[in-house]
């Protein structure tokens, strides 16, 4: 049991124990589960890096960080977290939100990135989840039901990410008119993405492992050198892989959009029609909220089930 | 049918000839008679055995934890066969605990209070491979093994590989979200189960997480991965499949001294190399793998390193000559390279019958997991070998290096009088120690009952609490597997379930 | 109730549960009773701990089938089938196992001409049918008249045994017409060696064995040829004399054994050498027998053998399970036996095999009986020699 730092219990100071309260990250995915109930109060989580250790492949980082700042950092050493790097985005939104980057592919999502999280609860009190190590399974793992909870649970002040190292060599390539099935067998493909004709993809890994998955794209047709993905359609449609991989034909109320393949996630241009869920999983959601923060005081009006 | 069914309880409680007293096997009185009645009436007779034979094997697993207390044992076939045992425990007011290989070395198998134990080996079908979707269902019954064995014309695999998928179950390394050597590079269970469906403790059944990439709500299934059976019985798994690597290099470093190897692991990692496993023995633990597997590890070696590095071939090329050369610059004496698939199969089934093998030495085990910052093994190992000499006992060490995952192995013999006492008072400062390093109390193994009383030393009383808040919400009235992972206080406190548990003789 | 067990032997096991994959009763069942690990539990605690011997718990004695299975796949090398032989002896013992029919049928074992009689008897009541061969597991066809053994040299005894000598005396013959193509002349034991004991020690009936063990090696007695066995289950009973009897002469006695593939692994060359051989066009898969992988260790002789003389040779996936025949096992525990059966015939017909190849007389009438096409492995052998020696 560590002593938390003063930035920490500042901020748990600032939450306090009672009234509404939510926390402002940079706000690019304010509105994600539905609107914060009006008249609750606004907290800002702490910023900066605590600690970073390379040669642990971990990042101690305060929640308020900018994700795009702390990747700089971080590229000092060639290294990087799966957190995904939208403009303005923090460390702290970018785990409540729980959705991964483009490249999760090859970084992985999310969701398995927090190892340790500081999180004040419901009652004003910090508590800590997870351990200050690549492995835990010490107790129940309230860090994953953290990832994605838009800070309806408890509010994260203080987490330690693990990081990866970045690849030798990273490629965005765009290959015209191909099925972005057959760009499977690329085994060093970060990121494969499709828009119904064209299809976009991330190689990252060794110089020589990227050259060979290269020709093998140029094998399948005209394959170009380009600046990054293309521009994202601004909805985001839970999908399975295959419901994603044979979307255009499915859903033309969707107009158009990029697709990641292998992933499942869909970005489209309208949103997506409410997709069902299962009674009990609603009942299993509402007895968390309750559990974890009983006076419902914690982001009031937002709700995971409303994702995307 | 009611004679048939009261002779089917008869023979599923065990027969009562030649004096095997009823009395002899303890909650085989009246109450436990109508219990079996009903599970053998919602199941059938050949699903149920209440014998004390069978409670005392379903009251163990692979720790050294004798004191779990089994009450009647079924055998489900499906997930109805698991809603209706769950109904009749709970109309009988007694909790559920599920039972894997009861391969576990923290006692999370162990039934306390006399539940109705639900063995799950017999739903062990592989229902389903979805290749579009990486996915495959299966029964929670499934041997580790068997499934990627059943894979592999897919050119596919299940990456989580603990030492014992042999024998252990998927269900059991959901419940345990267990590791592997190969969790280095590809993650734990948690990160390859993509949804789970569940029986909850009132018998309704629901699938926590799906196929998308971000189910709607609260990851449940996160939060179920690694929750010891306290929050559901999982009764199908759907598991991410996982593309075989092009390339794979299995490399053994040798050293004179402990501390270059553990050197290396760090340097390895800090060269921003991942391997996708990392392992080390030391020379203690080779000989006794050798004596069964024969796998050509050096005798003489104080450590070797098993590394493996894999993907496309060209990377892999260049990984593995990194690794060598970082080994060599830390004085290894001998740096192989697995020839075939052969060697390399010989050598990993030497790694994972470690624990297995140290009978060889002694015939009782204790093992801890603790989990330190992978840069300070070599700190670490040598207190590890000072706290074991100053308890005059004998450690093997086998552990995954690259992700600072210990397994000391304290090796003794219960029949020495005062040697239990010794092995638990080394076993608590190594785990006191791994702590104060910034370290976690199991990295794979899990908390089951063995590490419990352990958690208030990693954490407080509000994570602790935060912690029943998870569980409670799963399991408000704490009938699944009760008494496991939190330490009492903060365990269910209305065990109506937990009854009086105490072993009265041999058969307890 | 003590078992009279070793201590050391028996506290061995730190249940690690990797034997549980390689038993194949808890593949069937899924329950501890019926595991390695599980059973040695039981008998620590009866054992150590003073726990009454049930009915449940003899059941789970009972089931084993002393494959040895668990024994291969044990890091902690614990010597699974001396616990389990000493505790049937100590259950045997007591009464509590191996009833009074079954001991007297054990004992027409030892009298040759009483086996080779009722066994003349038996074919004929077989082709009478007024024997269910299926449900009790026999062969659907047995020899009424067998052909004479013959002795063609001094160089090697040729261990012919009980009900196999009865039953398959062509295996003998054919084996025998393979080691003389090898330049081995051969000389049947018949009835100087009547039987092994290995279905005695099976059923916990200790002294009796020892007393058949003592009379086989009289009987073997005199020279120190080579005795090589062409019946896995037997080839280990007479390699465990040493540690049966515990004595020298035993221990000698032992170490002259083989199992007759084992022996010719060793002389391809000269098998191989007097005649170009067109290999049979079959597809053979090899069962290991369990008394020749797991207690002998020397079941990878027999595709060696057998593959110059035939098409191909497959290996079944099964790591070496066992097929459930076990001796008299088929007969006592049909139906747990059959359940492991249907098991290894799935492996067969998945490895694509016409011809299953077993070195063992028990195995090879278990799968014959759930309609596979079994050979002794020197039966292909010779089939090849003779075709081309026409």
């Amino acid at each position: 049991m560590t002593e938390f730092d003063e930035a920490l219990t500042a901020f748990a100071a600032e939450v306090g124990t009672d009234g509404p309260v939510c926390v402002r990250g940079g706000g690019t995915r304010w509105s994600l589960g539905g609107e914060v109930a009006p008249g609750t109060r606004e907290v800002q989580a702490p910023e900066g890096i605590v600690a970073f250790e390379p040669a642990e492949m971990t990042v101690r980082v305060r929640a308020g960080t900018p994700v795009a700042g702390l990747h700089e950092e971080l590229a000092g050493d060639g290294q990087r977290t799966a957190l995904p790097e939208r403009a303005g985005g923090t460390v702290g939104g970018a785990l409540m939100a729980g959705e991964s980057s483009i490249a999760c592919l090859g970084l992985g999502p999310v969701r398995d990135v927090l190892l340790q999280a500081r999180y004040v609860c419901a009652d004003g009190r910090i508590a800590s989840a997870g351990a200050g190590t690549v492995k835990n399974v010490s107790g129940f793992d309230l860090c994953r039901l953290l990832v994605g909870s838009l800070g309806t649970l408890g509010l994260v002040g203080e987490v330690l990410l693990r990081t990866f190292p970045v690849g030798e060599t990273e490629r965005w390539v765009r290959l015209a008119g191909t099925d972005p099935g057959a760009v499977r067998s690329c085994y060093t493909a970060a990121s494969v993405l499709w828009d119904s004709t064209d299809v976009w993809i991330l190689l990252s890994g060794y110089a020589v492992d990227v050259d060979d998955d290269l020709s093998r794209l140029a094998a399948l047709g005209a394959c170009e050198d380009v600046d990054g993905p293309p521009e994202l359609p601004p909805h985001r449609w839970a999908c399975t892989p295959a419901e994603a991989a044979a979307f255009d034909a499915r859903n033309g109320a969707a107009g158009p959009f990029v697709a990641e393949i292998g992933v499942g996630v869909v970005h489209a241009s309208q949103p997506q029609p409410f997709r069902p869920v299962e009674s009990g999983v609603v009942e299993l959601n509402r007895r968390f909220k309750e559990r974890f923060d009983p006076t419902g005081r914690l982001n009031p009006g937002r709700d995971p089930l409303r994702k995307p | 049918m009611a004679r048939t069914l009261a002779d089917a309880t008869r023979r599923v409680l065990g027969s009562r000839r030649r004096g095997d007293r009823a009395a002899a096997v303890p909650g085989a009185d009246d109450t436990d008679a109508a219990l079996v009645a009903d599970l053998v009436e919602a199941i059938g007779a050949d699903r149920v055995r209440a014998d004390a034979a069978a409670r005392y094997l379903a009251s163990r697993d692979a720790s050294i934890y004798k004191e779990g207390n089994a009450g009647p044992v079924c055998y489900p076939g499906s997930t109805s066969d698991v809603v209706e045992c769950v109904k009749v425990a709970t109309r009988h007011a007694r909790a559920v605990s599920p039972r894997g290989a009861g391969t576990g070395l923290a006692g999370g198998a162990a039934p306390l209070g006399q539940p109705v134990v639900l063995s799950m080996t017999r739903m062990d079908r592989l229902l389903e491979i979805d290749l579009d979707n990486g996915v495959a269902w299966v029964q929670p019954g499934m041997v580790n093994l068997d499934l990627s064995r059943a894979l592999a014309p897919h050119g596919v695999h299940y990456a989580p590989d603990p030492s014992s998928q042999a024998a252990c179950t998927i269900g059991g390394n959901v419940a345990n979200n267990s590791g592997g050597p190969h969790c280095l590079a590809y993650g734990v269970t948690s990160a390859h189960v993509l949804a789970v469906e569940v029986v909850m403790s009132d018998a309704s059944v629901v699938t926590l997480g799906d196929l998308t990439a971000e189910p709607a709500g609260y990851d449940l299934r996160g939060a179920f991965v690694g929750s010891e059976g306290m929050c559901g019985i999982a009764t199908a798994v759907a598991v991410r499949l996982t593309r075989n690597p092009p390339a794979v290099r299995t490399m053994l470093l040798s050293f004179d001294d402990v501390s270059d190897a553990a050197t290396t692991v760090s340097a390895i990692i800090a060269a921003g190399i991942v391997p996708a496993a990392i392992e080390m023995m030391d020379q203690r633990c080779v000989t006794a793998v050798e004596d069964f597997a024969q796998a050509g590890y050096p005798r003489d070696a104080a450590a070797v390193l098993l590394v493996e590095v894999d993907g496309p071939a060209g990377g892999v090329a260049i990984a593995g000559e990194r690794v060598a050369d970082i080994a060599r610059r830390n004085q290894a004496i001998s740096v192989r390279t697995a020839a075939d698939d052969d060697e390399r199969a010989r050598l990993w089934k030497g790694r994972k019958s470690a624990f297995g093998a140290v009978a060889n030495v002694m015939p009782d085990y204790y093992l801890h997991d603790t989990v330190v910052p992978r840069t300070r093994l070599v700190e670490v190992l040598e207190r590890i070998y000072e706290i074991v000499d100053r308890h005059d006992l004998i450690v093997l060490n086998v552990f995954h290096a690259g992700d600072g995952n210990l397994h000391p192995i304290l090796a003794y013999d219960s029949r020495v009088p005062g040697t239990g006492e010794r092995v638990q008072a080394a076993g608590r400062e190594i785990i006191e120690m791994s702590l104060d390093m910034g370290g976690a109390l199991t990295g794979e193994h899990g908390i089951g009952v063995e590490k419990r009383e352990y958690m208030n030393r990693m954490f407080s009383a509000v994570d602790l609490d935060q912690q029943s808040r998870l569980r409670a919400s799963f399991d408000p009235h704490c009938r699944m597997n009760p008494g496991k992972v939190l330490p009492s206080a903060h365990s269910c406190s209305d065990i109506g379930a937990l009854r009086a548990s105490d072993a009265a003789g041999v058969w307890g | 109730m003590h078992l009279g067990l070793d201590d050391d032997e028996l506290v061995a096991c730190v249940a690690c549960g990797l034997c549980l994959p390689h038993c194949p009763t808890f593949v069937i069942t899924g329950r501890d009773t019926e595991s390695p690990r599980g059973r040695i539990a039981l008998m620590r605690a009866v054992q150590n701990e003073g726990a009454p011997v049930t009915d449940d718990l003899i059941r789970s004695m009972e089931t084993c089938v002393q494959c040895r299975g668990c024994e291969t796949a044990c890091p902690s090398a614990v010597p699974f089938g001396h616990l389990m032989e000493g505790t049937r002896a100590a259950l045997a013992g007591a009464g509590r196992i191996t009833p009074r029919w079954q001991r007297l049928a054990l004992r027409t074992l030892r009298h040759r001409r009483l086996l080779l009689a009722g066994s003349t008897l038996l074919a004929l009541a077989i082709r009478l049918r007024l024997v269910p061969t299926k449900r009790l597991g026999l062969p659907a066809r047995m020899p009424l008249r067998r052909p004479p053994l013959r002795t063609s040299g001094d160089d090697v005894w040729l261990f012919t045994g009980c009900v196999m000598d009865a039953w398959q005396r062509d295996v003998h013959l054919a084996v025998q017409r393979v080691l003389e193509a090898a330049g081995a002349g051969v000389e049947p034991t018949g009835g100087a060696a009547p039987c092994c004991g290995a279905l005695h020690i099976h059923a916990g009936l200790e002294a009796e064995t020892k007393a058949m063990a003592r009379r086989v090696m009289d009987g073997l007695s005199g020279d120190d040829r080579p005795i090589l066995v062409d019946a896995a289950g037997c080839g280990a009973s007479l390699k465990d004399y040493g540690h049966l009897l515990g004595t020298d002469e035993a221990r000698a006695f032992s170490a002259r054994v083989f199992d007759v593939h084992e022996w010719l692994a060793e002389r391809l060359v000269e098998l191989r050498s007097r005649r170009p051989v067109d290999p049979l066009d079959v597809t053979v898969a090899v069962q290991d027998p369990c008394h020749l992988r797991h207690v002998q260790r020397a079941h990878q002789a027999v595709p060696a053998v057998l593959a110059p003389f035939v098409a191909d040779v497959v290996a079944l996936d099964d790591d070496g399970l066992c097929c459930g025949a076990g001796g008299a096992y088929s007969v006592m525990e049909a139906e747990l036996s059959r359940a492991i059966r249907d098991r290894k015939t799935a492996a067969v017909a998945r490895s694509g095999a016409t011809v299953v190849a077993s070195a063992n007389p028990g195995c090879s009438l278990h799968l014959a009986a759930a309609g596979l096409d079994v050979r002794h492995p020197l039966e292909l052998v010779d089939q090849a020699l003779s075709a081309s020696r026409s």
